[in-house]
């Protein structure tokens, strides 16, 4: 499990409001590159934040992403 | 010779808004009610006629990301800006309508950050980082529009693993109360969060509470017992959602053996609401 890509990559979703429309517009090009699991792509891909968060994402980033929190 | 002239702790999502959707009207009834005896408890903090106001909190993964996560940090500096999140959501759309700047006590936030260090304890510090929701949320409802005392922020770090144990953040306490005993400055102390939610971080386990335990720590905290809460393991903590009874024990550190009297206690589906004020004569 890569715990910290995983966080780092919610946390720059969180932050960085042109990564996150990158990240809406076209998730899999977003995500290029980045140190993730097969499961951990797909979580985000599906933008699935319970599975996120099942794969070590904090509970505060998967619930404070602006337009992709879990509620 | 300083004083400490206020305690109390608190929950820190104070928004009738929030609860709403998380619990529906229930959820507004009861916030309503608990931030209506945090509004008394600021009043009382006022007539304490405070020079200034140390508010012990956590962060949310707001104001450090993952290059440091200090497991006790103080704010130093002149002003203190609150955290700015583009189209915020759930907890981070308190903030939005609460002022930019705060002002800071700078020589009592340096005297806990130099007699810290001078008494052994590793603090981190930071000139930079912003305050979230656990600080302004509690702050500005206790004050309304009154002139806010200048701030001292600590925060300990409650959610990223591994934290600072319950009796490390005790003793810290005990530490400022030496400190605020040397100056000479009539010093408030708040901690926020809590008390049970979120247990084990779970996102499916959102909705869950430990009332039994809640009910355990006030006891103790009731009766002066504050041995049992420094015994209190991490795992503990985490398994019944109490990650930021952490920022309590500092604050029982600080105010030991005072007794606490419970203003307000409410039951929700998200979170157990609690407003905690401890008799400093």
């Amino acid at each position: 499990m890569s715990r910290y890509a995983v966080n780092s990559l919610l946390y720059r979703l969180k932050k960085d409001p042109e990564y996150r429309a990158r990240f809406l517009a076209d998730a899999a090009s977003a995500l290029a590159g980045l140190d993730l699991t097969e499961a951990e792509q797909a979580a985000f891909v599906a933008r699935d934040m319970r599975r996120i968060n099942e794969l070590g994402g904090y509970l505060h980033l998967v619930m404070s992403v602006p337009g992709l929190a879990a509620h | 010779m300083g004083q400490m002239v206020f305690a109390g702790a608190m929950s820190h999502v104070l928004d009738p808004d929030y609860y709403d959707r998380a619990c529906g009207a229930a959820g507004r009834q009861k916030v309503t009610e608990c931030m209506a005896e945090i509004a008394r408890m600021g009043e009382r903090l006022t007539a304490a006629r405070p020079d200034a106001l140390i508010v012990v909190a956590d962060d949310h993964l707001n104001a450090f990301s993952f290059n440091a996560v200090p497991a006790i940090c103080v704010r130093i500096g002149r002003d203190v800006q609150r955290m700015v999140q583009d189209h915020a959501e759930a907890f981070d759309k308190v903030l939005d309508h609460m002022p930019e700047r705060y002002p800071l006590h700078e020589g009592l936030a340096n005297e806990i950050l130099e007699r810290g260090m001078a008494a052994d304890f590793d603090l981190a510090l930071s000139w930079e980082a912003p305050v979230d929701h656990a600080f302004l949320s509690p702050v500005n409802t206790m004050h309304g529009t009154r002139p806010l005392p200048p701030l001292v922020p600590i925060w300990v770090n409650s959610f990223v693993a591994p934290q600072p144990t319950a009796r490390r953040c005790f003793a810290f306490g005990r530490h400022i109360a030496k400190v605020v005993a040397a100056t000479p400055w009539r010093v408030g102390i708040i901690a926020t969060g809590g008390l049970s939610h979120f247990p084990e971080l779970s996102l499916p386990r959102v909705g869950e509470t430990d009332t039994v335990f809640d009910r355990r720590l006030i006891h103790w905290m009731e009766v002066g017992e504050h041995e049992p809460l420094q015994a209190l393991t991490a795992d503990e903590l985490h398994k019944a959602g109490e990650h930021e009874f952490l920022n309590w024990m500092v604050l029982l550190g600080a105010v030991s053996p005072a007794r606490a009297a419970v203003r307000y206690f409410g039951e929700l589906p998200r979170i157990n609401l609690a407003a905690v004020e401890w008799s400093l004569a």
